[in-house]
C-alpha cells in the first residue's frame, strides 16, 4: 500500500495540543414502550454521561460485564445512535459543529464482533472493502486495487481471497476483512468492539498481534472493547471500567491492573483466573447479576453489590476522583477524604 | 505498480461462483422443480405459439356437433355447449389465463417490494404509516376484495388486472418489509452506514441483493391463487367476457354441460389445476435452492 493511502492526513504534530478524540458527558437513554399509549416514561440508561479523552496512537480499553454500555458507547462514537446529550471532539472539531457525521465516520471506523454478520453475504472481499472508498468519490479501479492492497496487508494473498465470498471464510478471515474494510478509510481511530472475543484462542492471537503491527505501521488509535480482562491488558495503554453506562475507573493499565482503586474493579481483576497458586482470589467474587439499568441504584450504581458499602453509598453519587497514578480516576466514595465513607481517609480540609 | 502487472494480478483472481449461479446449478439438481419448470416453459411457449399449435378456430361454432365427448375425430377434447373445439380453447384461453395469473403477480412484486422495503428499512414513523396502510387491505378476504374492485369497476380484462394486483400487493408489501426490518438491523448494513454511504446506496447495494429473493419466492407462489382467482373473476362474469377463450370462463359456461359430458367440463379445471401446480412446485424449488444454508 502507498503511503498516500496509509496516512494520507498524517498531523504533523500539530495535534499535540490536545486528546485525538475526546468525549464529554455523553448519554444516551432508550426509551422502553409501555402503557396503552405506547409513550412509556421509562428509559434504560445504557450510556450516562461518560467522558473520557483518547491521546493520538493509544489504545484505551473499555471493560465492563454485559449490558453495562461498551458496544452503546462505541456506537456512539461514530454517530450509528444518536447520543441524547454530550459532545465528541476529533482532533479539537466539534461533531454537530464544525464536523459533520460523514466527516467524523471517515476517521472512526469500527471492527464488530460478529465477522459473518458484518459481511453482506452477497459481495466478494473486494467489493465489501472497496464498498466504503467508492462511496466516498474513489473510481472503482482504484479502490479495488486498494482492496488488494489492504487485503495482503491483513495477511490474506488477493489473489486467492479477493473473489471469495464470505461464507467461504473461516472466522478469522472473515475479522480480517472486516479490519481491512475499516482501514480503507485511513482512518484515524478504529473501534474494535469485541472484535475479537468470538474468535478461537489461537487465532485471536494472531489477530491480535496483526492488530498490533497494523497500529505501529499506520499510527492508528484504537478504542479496545472487550470483557476479556486478559486481552485488554496485552492490547491497552489505558483502561477504562464501565458498570451500568458509567465510568467506575480509568487509568494506565499498569496503574490499574496493579494498583486498582474502585472495588468494582478490584472484583473484576479478582475473578480473572490466575495461573500463580500464591495469587489465589482474596477479594469476595461478585454475585449476581449487574442491577437493572432501567432503575439504576441511587447514589453510587455499584452499593448494591459492593463488600464496602455504608450509608454515604446510596445517597451521594461519588465523582471521578484523581488518584496518585498520572491520569488514574476512580468513582469511589473511599477515595475520597471526608466523603463520609468510614474506610475513607479522615477529614482533609474543610 | 505497473498497468500491464496489475491487470495480470487481476485476472489471476480466483473467482467463487457467484451467488445466483449456484442457486440455477442447485435448481438443476432438483427434478421436482425442473418438471414443473417445464411445464410453465410448456404453457407459456402455448400460449405465445397458439395459433399454430391449436387445430382449429377457437371461435367457431356449431349447433350440430355440441358437446362431443373426448376422442372424437378431429376434435380430441371434444366439444363445448356451442360445439367450439375444446382443444383450440384451451390452448388459446393459456393467453388471458397465464397474462391474469402472471400481470398482476410481477406488478404487485414490484409495487408491493418497494412500498415493503422503504418501510422495513425506512422505519418509525414511515413504517407505521404505510403499514397501517396496507393492514387496511387485510382486512378483506382477498377473493372478496378482488370481486369488489372488479365489480366497482366494471368488468373486462384490464379491471380485472387492476384489482388483481391491488390485492395482491399488501401481501408481498407485508413479506418485503419483515425481510427489509431483519436485514436492516444485521452488522453490515451498520457497517455501511458507518461508511457515511446515503440510504438509497445502502439499499441497492446492500439490502436489495439480500431481500429480493426470499420476495421473489413468495412472489411466485402468488401466481397459481392469482390464477385461480382470476379463473374465479371470469367465472362471475367480472374478468374475462364471451366469447374470449379464458380457463375460469369456459368452466362457467360448461357447468351447464356437467351431467351430460362431465369430463369435457371438467377440462379448464384441469389446466387451472396443473398450471397452478407447476407454478407452486417451481417456487418450492425456488425457495430451497435459494436457502444458502442447505
Amino acid at each position: 500500500m502507498s503511503a498516500a493511502q496509509g496516512m494520507s492526513a498524517a498531523p504533523g504534530g500539530s495535534l499535540a495540543a490536545g486528546p485525538l478524540l475526546s468525549v464529554h458527558g455523553l448519554t444516551k437513554h432508550f426509551p422502553i414502550r409501555s402503557g396503552l399509549l405506547g409513550r412509556g416514561s421509562v428509559v434504560v440508561r445504557a450510556v450516562d454521561g461518560i467522558s473520557f479523552d483518547v491521546t493520538e496512537g493509544e489504545t484505551l480499553g473499555i471493560v465492563g460485564e454485559s449490558g453495562c454500555g461498551k458496544s452503546t458507547t462505541a456506537r456512539l462514537l461514530v454517530d450509528l445512535i444518536t447520543p441524547d446529550s454530550g459532545e465528541i471532539r476529533l482532533a479539537n472539531r466539534r461533531l454537530g459543529a464544525d464536523m459533520t457525521v460523514r466527516d467524523l465516520r471517515r476517521d472512526v471506523q469500527m471492527v464488530f464482533q460478529d465477522s459473518y454478520a458484518s459481511l453482506n453475504p452477497r459481495l466478494t472481499m473486494e467489493d465489501a472493502i472497496a464498498f466504503g472508498p467508492m462511496i466516498n468519490g474513489m473510481a472503482e479501479r482504484q479502490a479495488t486495487n486498494l482492496a488488494h492492497d489492504l487485503l495482503s496487508r491483513v495477511g490474506l494473498e488477493p489473489r486467492r481471497f479477493a473473489g471469495r465470498y464470505p461464507h467461504e471464510l473461516s472466522g478469522g478471515q472473515r475479522q480480517r476483512v472486516n479490519i481491512a474494510r475499516a482501514l480503507a478509510f485511513s482512518p484515524k481511530v478504529v473501534i474494535l468492539d469485541e472484535a475479537v472475543s468470538a474468535l478461537d484462542k489461537s487465532v485471536e492471537a494472531q489477530v491480535l498481534n496483526l492488530l498490533s503491527d497494523l497500529k505501529s505501521e499506520l499510527g492508528l488509535t484504537y478504542i479496545f472493547i472487550s470483557h476479556d480482562l486478559n486481552v485488554v491488558r496485552y492490547m491497552s495503554d489505558r483502561v477504562m471500567v464501565m458498570y451500568l453506562g458509567e465510568v467506575a475507573e480509568i487509568g494506565p493499565v499498569d496503574s490499574l491492573y496493579s494498583n486498582p482503586a474502585h472495588p468494582y474493579t478490584r472484583a473484576l481483576l479478582a475473578a480473572m483466573p490466575s495461573m500463580d497458586p500464591d495469587r489465589r482470589t482474596e477479594e469476595a467474587p461478585l454475585s449476581g447479576d449487574p442491577p437493572n439499568p432501567i432503575n439504576p441504584p441511587s447514589g453510587c450504581r455499584f452499593h448494591t453489590r459492593c463488600a464496602h458499602a455504608a450509608p454515604v453509598c446510596s445517597s451521594a453519587i461519588p465523582n471521578l476522583s484523581r488518584l496518585r497514578a498520572e491520569r488514574h480516576l476512580a468513582g469511589c466514595h473511599m477515595l475520597v477524604p471526608g466523603s463520609g465513607h468510614p474506610e475513607a481517609a479522615a477529614e482533609a480540609r474543610p | 505498480m505497473s498497468a500491464a502487472a496489475s491487470i495480470a494480478a487481476m485476472a489471476a483472481i480466483e473467482k467463487s461462483p457467484g451467488y445466483w449461479s449456484g442457486v440455477l446449478t442447485r435448481l438443476r439438481r432438483d427434478p421436482v422443480a425442473m418438471v414443473a419448470l417445464a411445464v410453465v416453459l410448456a404453457l407459456i411457449l402455448m400460449a405465445i405459439f397458439a395459433p399454430w399449435v391449436a387445430p382449429n378456430d377457437p371461435y367457431r361454432s356449431s349447433m350440430i356437433r355440441r358437446l362431443r365427448p373426448i376422442g372424437t375425430p378431429g376434435f380430441p377434447l371434444g366439444t363445448d355447449e356451442l360445439g367450439r373445439d375444446m382443444l383450440s380453447r384451451l390452448i388459446y384461453g393459456a393467453r388471458l389465463s397465464l397474462l391474469m395469473g402472471v400481470m398482476p403477480v410481477i406488478i404487485a412484486f414490484f409495487v408491493g417490494s418497494a412500498i415493503g422495503i422503504t418501510a422495513g428499512f425506512v422505519g418509525g414513523r414511515v413504517n407505521t404509516v404505510l403499514m397501517r396502510t396496507i393492514d387496511v387491505f387485510f382486512a378483506f378476504p382477498s377473493v372478496l376484495l378482488a370481486i369488489a374492485l372488479s365489480g366497482a369497476l366494471g368488468a373486462g380484462i384490464f379491471n380485472g388486472l387492476l384489482s388483481l394486483t391491488v390485492v395482491f400487493i399488501p401481501p408481498i408489501a407485508r413479506i418485503a418489509e419483515s425481510v427489509t426490518t431483519g436485514v436492516r438491523k444485521i452488522e453490515y448494513v451498520e457497517a455501511a452506514r458507518a461508511s457515511g454511504a446515503s440510504g438509497f446506496t445502502i439499499v441497492r447495494v446492500h439490502v436489495l441483493g439480500n431481500v429480493i429473493g426470499p420476495i421473489f419466492v413468495y412472489a411466485t407462489s402468488l401466481i397459481s391463487v392469482s390464477l385461480i382467482l382470476a379463473s374465479g373473476l371470469s367465472f362471475l362474469g367480472l374478468g374475462v367476457k364471451p366469447p374470449e377463450p379464458e380457463w375460469g370462463l369456459m368452466l362457467n359456461t360448461l357447468r351447464n354441460a356437467i351431467y351430460v359430458q362431465p369430463w369435457v367440463a371438467a377440462l379448464p379445471g384441469v389446466m387451472i389445476f396443473i398450471t397452478s401446480v407447476s407454478f407452486n412446485l417451481l417456487s418450492d424449488g425456488l425457495r430451497s435452492a435459494m436457502d444458502l444454508k442447505a
